[in-house]
C-alpha cells in the first residue's frame, strides 16, 4: 500500500472514541499467577504459592485487557507504548470487572510504512466493591506489512 | 532482597545491571499455552514478515521483567505504582537483553513517599525499550 490520499480512519472508528465497554469479569487465578512468575523466575516471597497475593504483572495476561474490541483499521499492529497503574495488590481468586474504552486515534505519516495509525485504547479494572485496583493502557501502531519500506526487512 | 528507604535514594543513583535472554518458549508459556498470542512471538517467519528479522519478543514480556527488575531492586516492603513504557526498537528472540536504570526524581506524592525510575532495556547497547516506573519505598520513620 503507497501513502492513502485520505486518512483511512473512519467516523464509524472515531465514534468509538470514549465509549466504555461493558464490564467483563475477570479472575485472578494462582496457576497463571505461577506459569508467568515461573517463567520470569520471580523467587519473590511476597507473591509465593500459599500469599493468595498475586505479581503486579499478572495484568500482563489477564482477559479483557486493553486490545479487547480495538478497531482495525490497518492489518498489521505492533505495541508501542504501554503503562499499567496499581492502586493496590491483586489478590489470588478475586473477581474484577474490566471496562475499556479507545482513547485516541490519528493517523502518522512517515516512519518505516510510510502510513499508519495509532489507537491508544485502556482498561480500567475494579473490585466487587467498585474500587479501583489496576488499569492497562497501550498504543498500538496499526500499519499494512506490505508497505514496509526496503531494507528494513 | 534488600530493603531500600526513602530517604537512602538519590537522584542519580544507579541500578545494578541484570541479563535475560528472551526465548520462542519463553514468550508462549508466560501467557499460556493455551491462549492465543501473536503468531510473531514463537515464528520466526511471521516476525520476519513484521520486519522484525526473527520471532518477535512480546512487549509484555519485556515490561513484566522491568516491573520485576524495579520490585527487586526497591525491596519486599515497596509497591510498583505505575509503569509507562516507550517501545523503541523490536526485540528478537534468543538475543540477550540487559535491563538498566538509574533514579530520576523522589518526591512525596499524596502523602506518599515516590522514586521514579527510568529503566531499559538494551539490546547490543542500544536501548529498546524506555520505561519510568513510580515505586512507594518505606521511611525510616
Amino acid at each position: 500500500m503507497s501513502v492513502p490520499e485520505q486518512s483511512l480512519i473512519t467516523d464509524e472508528h472515531r465514534a468509538q472514541v470514549g465509549k466504555k465497554s461493558d464490564p467483563l469479569t475477570v479472575v485472578i487465578k494462582e496457576e497463571d499467577a505461577r506459569r508467568m512468575r515461573d517463567v520470569l523466575g520471580d523467587t519473590d516471597p511476597r507473591y509465593a504459592d500459599g500469599t493468595g497475593i498475586a505479581p503486579p504483572y499478572v495484568i500482563a495476561g489477564m482477559g479483557g485487557g486493553p486490545r479487547r474490541g480495538m478497531p482495525q483499521v490497518l492489518p498489521g499492529g505492533l505495541l508501542t507504548q504501554q503503562e499499567w497503574k496499581f492502586t493496590r495488590p491483586f489478590k489470588i481468586g478475586e473477581e474484577l470487572q474490566a471496562v475499556s474504552q479507545v482513547y485516541d486515534i490519528r493517523d502518522r505519516l512517515g516512519g518505516r510504512y510510510g502510513y499508519s495509525v495509532l489507537l491508544t485504547q485502556g482498561t480500567e479494572y475494579y473490585d466487587a466493591n467498585g474500587e479501583h485496583v489496576a488499569s492497562a493502557m497501550i498504543t498500538i501502531t496499526q500499519f499494512d506489512p506490505k508497505s514496509q519500506r526496503k531494507g528494513d526487512e | 532482597m534488600t530493603q531500600r528507604y526513602y530517604e537512602d535514594v538519590n537522584i542519580g543513583d544507579e541500578t545494578e545491571p541484570l541479563e535475560r535472554v528472551p526465548t520462542t518458549d519463553m514468550a508462549i508459556d508466560f501467557f499460556g499455552r493455551d491462549n492465543p498470542t501473536n503468531p510473531a512471538f514463537s515464528d520466526i517467519e511471521a516476525g520476519k514478515r513484521l520486519g522484525v528479522g526473527g520471532a518477535l519478543v512480546p512487549g509484555l514480556l519485556k515490561l513484566s521483567w522491568l516491573s520485576q527488575y524495579v520490585s527487586d531492586w526497591a525491596g519486599p516492603d515497596a509497591a510498583v505504582r505505575n509503569l509507562r513504557a516507550a517501545y523503541r526498537r523490536p526485540d528478537v528472540a534468543d538475543r540477550p537483553l540487559t535491563m538498566a536504570g538509574h533514579v530520576v526524581d523522589k518526591r512525596i506524592e499524596d502523602g506518599k513517599p515516590i522514586i521514579e525510575l527510568e529503566v531499559v532495556t538494551l539490546a547490543d547497547g542500544q536501548p529498546s525499550t524506555r520505561a519510568n516506573v513510580q515505586v512507594e519505598l518505606p521511611t525510616r520513620g
